[in-house]
């Protein structure tokens, strides 16, 4: 059966979740004027590993996943590749637990410990990772249907408070946004994610087209995520916020809505969908440890294990700045994943076109 | 499978406790609630603080007022937490009184004090108390009737606001502290002699310190200039009086020599509402023209020269100006601005008479 719909709504509500926090503040950092320009860069390469990525993936049968193409490739080349993939997901699953516990008590939980916040979120992640792939999808479906409306929603009445003048400049004066770390800390929102569909085929048949249309339907959501802050506070306003987007959604005033905050229903969705992300990616870290360490040890127990040891990692963890640097050392292991894998999948693969043509 | 069954549920009801939220929690009857703060300076150092809290009894709604001496508005909070029986929650402040004396000598710590907190919400409105807030509070708290919300009344699109006030909420005040282009005017705001509170115009306000004032018919033009509906406001002329309808604003701005150079046209329909006499339609008109041009270019004139661009003209030379030159738009490029003005009134309809003059 044909699961495309499942991973579109994932793609979506996955992405969502990445870029409406953290990505505006990168973006608005790295750049003073002409935001569009980086983002539109970024979407290009988005737009560019995932097809390659696809199209390696599809020069072998569906039920080989990422997984068993490269340990089939021989020991080198599964050590190159799988060992930096395993290290990428657990870190940024520290920063996500991490980074997002920190914003749950800076905007609305302050009297909770941060450790209650971050064993709830991994309880649930967890939970969701033991039940398995197709929990995730299925869940992500249910979330998708109830929340996405409101995200929507919340994402227009946020124009109430815009001033269309804050959008000149138009053009960037120099490219110098490439040379600011936080620009490529913004990737963060796209690097995370698409792997997701190279350890899923067998399990979750998807159509590439399906997937390129989600990956089309997000770009709103990166221009969105950093313009409404921009129209709404300008650039040197917005670039004082840790959390511009939040902020914005902060400023809107409804006298007609029944609840008074806004801010509190757009982070509990934005929330909810960081909860499937961690969930998934913590579902794929046990993946690649059960195909490739320890294929004995049952995976409820190496869910349990990982969860354990990412949340003790995340009590080691002591200031906001601390993250920032993980965010740092993490960028570098990303650029190496979501250039080195699309790649390298397509050499896997027309090598083993060639050897099979030979055959 | 039944007792696996019967543990997920217990597993998720534990969760459901945990999933509240609900830490160091406090009942409602344990909180106390303020709708007003009012800030002014106690000394050099200090600021004191008025708390108007809506306390609820048996035969209605009482307001009682909380002061406060600290060094910081959270240090009172928690002064003041400790000294009460119950916890003091500003999660639902809804108007912030700023002394005038204070106000003068700046407010930037104070505003981005609540900005980062996240207590107060960002979208409260801000004023400006011109009398002694001791005096100011105190009548407050013995308005008759009051449920501890006529403050924020006063200013409510839906209750009380007319399109002379300004409305300037936190998160404006903090934008007008670092934009290049834009800020704003915080409404003034003292006892009045028969009703409880009486406008009096406007403070203009540059990096979160009040410059100037302006009066109520020039905010109603700040707020004609900010998109805001001018709808309701009565014009009083020599020749009878008119309501205005709507309004409009069009610019055109260019840069001519580094020199700033604006041209606006005010747009606005009326319908009238009492003559004296037998006026032309043309010739009232006129007038409203002739009352309007001249108050709206003193007030341009005025503020150019305070070097405060609450009108925002600023971002209409966003296009022009390249950002680094942005930074020095109220020092270099502001106060050379020229403009060109034209009043452009259309009498809408005339009432239940006849135009007069016919």
């Amino acid at each position: 059966m044909d699961k495309s719909l499942y991973v579109v709504f994932m793609y979506i509500v996955s992405h969502a979740g990445l870029i409406l926090f953290l990505y505006p503040e990168n973006i608005i950092a790295s750049t003073t004027q002409g935001h569009w320009v980086p983002i539109v860069i970024e979407v290009f390469v988005h737009f560019f590993i995932l097809t390659v990525f696809l199209k390696g993936l599809n020069y072998f049968p569906k039920q080989n996943d990422l997984i068993t193409i490269y340990t089939s490739a021989g020991k080198i080349i599964a050590f190159l590749f799988l060992v930096p993939i395993f290290l990428y997901f657990l870190t940024s699953n520290i920063i996500t637990v991490r980074g997002y516990s920190e914003i749950i008590t800076i905007v609305f939980l302050s009297n909770t410990p941060l450790w209650a916040i971050m064993v709830v979120l991994l309880a649930i992640s967890s939970y969701l990772a033991i039940k398995g792939v197709e929990a995730i999808f299925r869940t992500g479906v249910l979330i998708f249907i109830l929340l996405f409306p409101l995200i929507i929603f919340i994402l227009v009445i946020s124009f109430q408070n815009v001033d269309w003048h804050y959008v000149y400049p138009l053009w960037v004066e120099d490219f110098s946004f490439f040379s600011q770390s936080s620009y490529y800390k913004s990737y963060f929102a796209i690097g995370g994610v698409f792997l997701f569909l190279g350890f899923i085929r067998a399990s979750i048949p998807y159509k590439n087209k399906y997937v390129l249309i989600a990956a089309t339907a997000v770009i709103p959501i990166f221009l969105l995520s950093v313009y409404i802050p921009i129209l709404v506070f300008g650039q040197a306003t917005a670039s004082t916020f840790l959390y511009p987007f939040v902020l914005a959604v902060d400023s809107i005033n409804l006298t007609w809505f029944m609840f008074d905050r806004m801010t509190m229903f757009f982070l509990l969705s934005i929330i909810i969908f960081i909860l499937l992300f961690i969930s998934l990616v913590l579902w794929m870290i046990v993946r690649v440890l059960s195909k490739c360490i320890a294929p004995s040890i049952k995976p409820f127990y190496l869910v349990v294990a990982v969860s354990l040891l990412i949340f003790i990692i995340c009590l080691f963890i002591p200031s906001w700045k601390d993250v920032e640097q993980l965010f740092l050392w993490n960028t570098i292991l990303r650029f190496y994943v979501i250039l080195g894998v699309p790649i390298s999948v397509v050499i896997l693969g027309i090598k083993s076109r060639l050897e099979g043509d030979i055959k | 499978m039944n007792i696996k069954k019967s543990k997920i549920y217990i597993l998720l009801v534990m969760l459901l406790l945990l999933t509240s939220g609900c830490w160091d929690n406090r009942d409602i009857n344990h909180r106390v609630m303020p709708v007003v703060l009012g800030v002014s300076k106690e000394s050099e150092e200090e600021y004191k603080a008025y708390l108007q809290v809506p306390i609820l009894q048996e035969d209605g709604i009482k307001t009682q007022i909380i002061t406060g001496v600290g060094k910081t508005i959270n240090e009172i909070v928690d002064k003041t937490s400790a000294n009460l029986e119950s916890n003091v929650d500003l999660l639902h402040i809804k108007v912030i009184v700023i002394d005038r004396a204070f106000a003068e000598e700046g407010v930037k710590d104070l505003i981005s004090g609540i900005m980062r907190s996240r207590e107060i919400p960002s979208k409260a409105l801000v004023a400006i108390c011109e009398e002694d807030m001791d005096e100011f509070f105190k009548k407050m708290s013995q308005v008759e009737l009051s449920d501890g919300t006529a403050l924020l009344d006063y200013f409510e699109k839906n209750a009380g606001w007319n399109p002379q006030i300004a409305l300037t909420r936190v998160w404006h005040v903090y934008r007008s502290i670092h934009s290049y282009t834009k800020d704003v005017a915080i409404p003034i705001i003292r006892l009045g002699e028969s009703t409880l509170i009486e406008q009096a115009g406007s403070a203009v306000i540059k990096n979160g310190a009040m410059l100037d004032e302006i009066n109520s018919d020039e905010t109603l033009l700040y707020n004609a200039f900010q998109g805001m509906s001018a709808h309701g406001k009565i014009e009083v002329l020599d020749e009878g009086s008119v309501l205005i309808l709507d309004n409009g604003l069009n610019f055109a701005s260019r840069l001519e020599n580094e020199l700033p150079i604006l041209t606006l046209e005010l747009q606005l329909e009326v319908m009238i509402l009492e003559v004296k006499g037998d006026p032309t339609i043309e010739k009232i008109e006129k007038e409203l023209e002739k009352l309007l041009k001249p108050r709206f270019e003193n007030m341009i004139t005025k503020l150019k020269d305070s070097e405060a661009d609450i009108l925002g003209i600023g971002q209409l030379f966003r296009k022009e100006i390249p950002r680094a030159q942005l930074k020095d738009w109220r020092s270099k490029y502001y106060p050379n601005l020229k403009f060109n003005l034209t009043v452009d009134v259309t009498i809408q309809n005339s009432g239940n008479l006849k135009e007069p003059g016919e």
